[in-house]
């Protein structure tokens, strides 16, 4: 016994069935969106995404291009504690570090981030007990027409050019131990 | 002293013979423009289809390709695509017939391209003092042999799908040669009509003929005269391009078409094929049912209503007239877009069933009612 089932058409009346009245009415649809579209290109609301961005929402801006923050003085924070490096479950930071002569001791020599490995997981910024790395740049990697345009001249392997800036408008943290010691010996160094 | 001869011979010759070169010259300056011209908007609808689509949907469309950073709003897409088209693998299947493989795409363009040198595409012009008319052949009998080579492409649609060796091809083809078949029929139905009121069988007889008014105002177009023979001319003439709501002989989710096995330039062909007879099919639809190059009250002596007239320049006349049908033409084409992008695709037997169950019986019906009023009056 083969099972069947009943489809119910719906019965079309005469205007219906003779299409042109149905098929106008379509035409008015889209030609409603194509005369708008044509006069208001405007009202189009896809983004060219290399050349044009929104800007990202709520807390997505936490886990954008990375930076490391700098002090005053335009030392870095990082005190080359070897945190992030670990944590990283990439292994894409490579940090060599060197001695400095305030109370701080230790600085990054060498600070790399191969943003070609990085997952953006975030946990670099997680681990950091100096507050200095962070991702809060607003800036998204790699999105661009060119494939093979540089990043900010450093391609995705970010080095200290690319990762030891300040942002526009910024207040500069006060958080952390060692940072709290530089500043510290720098207020008294001014004195 | 025998270069001579052969110059005051040369010269002779030219004196002899010159009706015969200035009308060679004429024929190929013709050409030039014409084929130019279609060539062109068959191009740039390429692309200009993407977009229009584009802009209906609420999308961008093609707006990367550049030439030294002029993007030129998307339109050296045409380009890129043309090259993309170019540097592909050239594919023949292995169980394919070689000589008709390669030959399908030729066949399918070169007939449509052929049936441009029957249509006027403008009055005449007049240099001084050499008339020419704006078409390639002048024959008594255009509109039957347009029919008669247009059809000749459904051979490239079936020897495209017959000789590739492959199931879905076979598929599209027999999809294809069924509809345009029968819708060949129904087209030249629907413009017996026509030919009928204009009492010509000639192109340029009758857009000279829709030159005249109606009770002095209204253009005695066929639109106005034969608005049933105009939606059934349009409906076949999608069907003839093979276009959505038609495209069964594609049907892009089911079987690629008659052109499955056909890849670079040969696919190009088939598809190139298919923005010509958009313009083919524009320009006949312009040329029956909206005057062709006629220009509303626009005569030799300038525009007239009624009492009121006023004198034109001959060239500025020869320019409003060749514009009226590029204009005619191009708001076509975009029509077939639009119809393109705004129907979902017919079944299968439904085409067959409007064919051979409506457009069949009223275009006969609409013969003999126009063929009574043009007796008794």
């Amino acid at each position: 016994m083969i099972r069947t089932k009943k489809l119910d058409e719906k019965k079309l009346n005469f205007w219906e069935s003779i299409y042109i009245v149905e098929i106008v009415k379509g035409l008015v649809v889209t030609m409603r969106h194509f005369f708008i579209n044509l006069f208001f290109p405007s009202r189009i609301i896809t983004v060219s995404y290399p050349e044009e961005n929104l800007p990202l929402i709520g807390n997505a801006k936490l886990k954008s291009l990375h930076r490391i923050k700098l002090r005053k003085d335009g030392s870095p924070k990082c005190v080359a504690c070897m945190m992030c490096a670990t944590i990283c479950p990439s292994k894409c930071i490579y940090i060599e570090a060197d001695e400095t002569e305030n109370y701080v001791e230790k600085y990054p020599k060498v600070f790399n981030i191969d943003m070609s490995k990085c997952v953006m997981c975030g946990l670099c910024v997680e681990a950091c007990p100096e507050d200095a790395i962070s991702m809060d740049t607003g800036e998204i990697v790699g999105g661009s027409y060119d494939r093979f345009r540089n990043y900010k001249n450093g391609g995705l392997f970010l080095t200290k050019n690319e990762l030891f800036r300040h942002l526009p408008h910024e207040t500069i943290s006060k958080s952390g131990a060692a940072n709290r010691l530089a500043n510290k010996y720098l207020e008294d160094k001014n004195d | 002293m025998s270069l001579d001869i052969i110059k005051s011979d040369l010269i002779q010759y030219f004196i002899i013979y010159k009706p015969q070169i200035f009308y060679l010259i004429e024929t190929f300056v013709k050409i030039g423009i014409l084929y130019g011209a279609v060539m062109t908007l068959a191009g740039v609808l390429t692309v200009g289809e993407r977009k229009l689509s584009a802009l209906m949907q609420d999308r961008v469309g093609p707006n990367r390709a550049y030439i030294l950073g002029f993007t030129l709003w998307g339109l050296f897409h045409v380009v890129a695509d043309g090259i993309k088209m170019i540097m592909k693998e050239d594919f023949m299947p292995k169980n394919a017939n070689k000589i008709l493989f390669t030959l399908a795409p030729i066949i399918s363009l070169v007939p449509i391209l052929f049936v441009f040198a029957f249509i006027p595409f403008g009055n005449y012009i007049n240099i001084f003092g050499y008339t020419a008319r704006f078409e390639i052949i002048d024959s008594n009998l255009s509109v039957f042999l347009i029919f008669a080579f247009s059809s000749l492409a459904v051979y490239g649609a079936f020897l495209a799908g017959f000789t590739s060796g492959n199931n879905w091809g076979l598929l599209g083809s027999i999809r294809a040669q069924a509809q345009m078949i029968s819708y060949e029929v129904v087209m030249v139905l629907s413009i017996l009509p026509v030919i009928m009121i204009y009492s010509s069988p000639s192109l340029s007889g009758i857009i000279s003929a829709q030159g005249e008014n109606i009770s002095g105002f209204v253009p005695k177009w066929g639109i106005i005269l034969q608005p049933l023979s105009f939606l059934i001319f349009f409906t076949a003439a999608l069907v003839e391009s093979k276009r959505a709501p038609f495209d069964v002989v594609e049907g892009e989710s089911e079987i690629i078409g008659y052109f499955v096995e056909h890849s670079s330039m040969r696919f190009a062909g088939f598809m190139f094929g298919e923005y010509i007879e958009i313009v083919l099919f524009s320009m006949l639809i312009s040329i029956f049912f909206f005057g062709g190059w006629q220009v509303p009250y626009l005569s030799d002596s300038g525009f007239t209503l009624g009492n009121i007239s006023i004198p034109v320049n001959h060239y500025i006349k020869v320019i409003l007239e060749l514009l009226s049908i590029s204009v005619k033409t191009v708001v076509f084409s975009c029509i077939f877009i639009f119809i393109r992008w705004t129907l979902p695709r017919f079944r299968y037997d439904h085409i067959t069933k409007l064919c051979w169950k409506y457009l069949m019986p009223i275009s006969v019906l609409n013969l003999v009612v126009t063929a009574f009023f043009v007796r008794a009056f």
